[in-house]
């Protein structure tokens, strides 16, 4: 049994990725099991043809976790495809497209803030709590198998783009709730998107959103940082 | 009319959006955002019925004359129908 973002999930990985990702989640097994999931050979085997370039390791990995991120709306909960860092006890996270360079910022916070660390590199879980919105680090962090098994409360959210300057600014409903969607798994059944809908209306009128332009220079993670704190 | 299976109007953030799920998902992975006055026709067209009906409610809920009810509306229609979210029956 493993406890990932607060939830029991009752799965088995057989193979040494996953097994070495979740071992830090492992939790009483006697604990009752909120989430089931058991993927069989034939559909790993399946979805490794499809994508001849992946292990059927690897393919283990990824389909766990789109497992796990899928039923995240039933627990209140979001999988938002970004960078998270963890920085005096809260979270920032950093979201694009691939290739954008969500890690490299978050790399930048870890070189220009001494005590910061990466929560998870690239598919944190958010899950509303009783005490506000929390970010999560999960076994299934992307290429960088960067994550540590700890919920900390969200501070904001930055959609991330390149550019030469730095700047940052709120970003306004609809920006935040399009670049929300585009990176998260959108449910296809309408019980569920519904539940995912409502979870976004409460994060993002209570959770800032803003609009990051960066470059790679230490100046990057100084603007991002007081952009997303002086509103304290 | 009616607006087409598969995708549902929320108020999200303070904004109207309309999604798509089920089998229209595979076709549309976007997100559509409406006025007021168009959640109301969208509100108003989920549950199907003719532009009659449609112009008779909008002049019923906005005070404005017939002419520019039929401008928005006609508007919003050929909008709505031109991204594929109305179908006739």
């Amino acid at each position: 049994m493993y406890n990932i973002a607060g939830i029991n999930v009752d799965m088995a990985p057989k193979y040494p990725r996953t097994l070495r990702q979740s071992e830090a989640y492992l939790t009483d097994e006697a604990s009752e099991s909120d989430i089931r999931i058991r993927l069989s050979d034939e559909f790993l085997e399946h979805k490794q043809r499809e994508n001849p370039h992946l292990t059927i390791e690897d393919c283990e990995y990824i389909w766990l976790g789109s497992e796990f991120y899928e039923l995240l709306p039933e627990f209140g909960g979001l999988l938002l495809h970004s960078s998270a860092v963890v920085y005096k006890g809260e979270g920032f996270l950093f979201s694009a497209p691939c290739g954008t360079g969500k890690s490299t910022h978050t790399q930048i916070w870890l070189k220009r803030f001494e005590g910061a660390y990466i929560l998870n590199d690239d598919k944190p879980a958010i899950r509303l709590t009783k005490d506000g919105f929390y970010v999560y680090g999960t076994p299934f962090s992307g290429k960088t198998d960067l994550n540590v098994n700890e919920g900390v409360p969200l501070r904001g959210i930055c959609m991330l783009e390149r550019g030469k300057e730095n700047s940052i600014e709120k970003a306004d409903p609809e920006a935040a709730l399009f670049g929300i969607l585009n990176q998260t798994v959108r449910p296809v059944s309408e019980e569920r998107m519904d539940k995912l809908l409502k979870i976004l209306d409460k994060l993002i009128t209570t959770v800032p959103v803003y609009k990051l332009c960066c470059n790679m220079e230490l100046e990057a993670a100084e603007v991002s940082y007081r952009g997303m704190t002086q509103n304290r | 009319m009616k607006t087409k299976k598969g995708f549902m109007l929320r108020s999200v953030g303070g904004r109207h959006v309309v999604v798509a799920v089920g089998k229209a998902s595979e076709e549309f992975n976007g997100l559509i955002t409406l006025n007021d006055s168009g959640a109301f026709l969208w509100n108003a067209l989920a549950e199907g019925c003719t532009y009659d009906e449609l112009l008779a409610k909008m002049l019923e809920t906005y005070e404005v004359t017939e002419m520019t009810a039929r401008a928005g509306l006609d508007q919003f229609l050929e909008t709505a129908r031109g991204a594929g979210l109305i179908v006739d029956d």
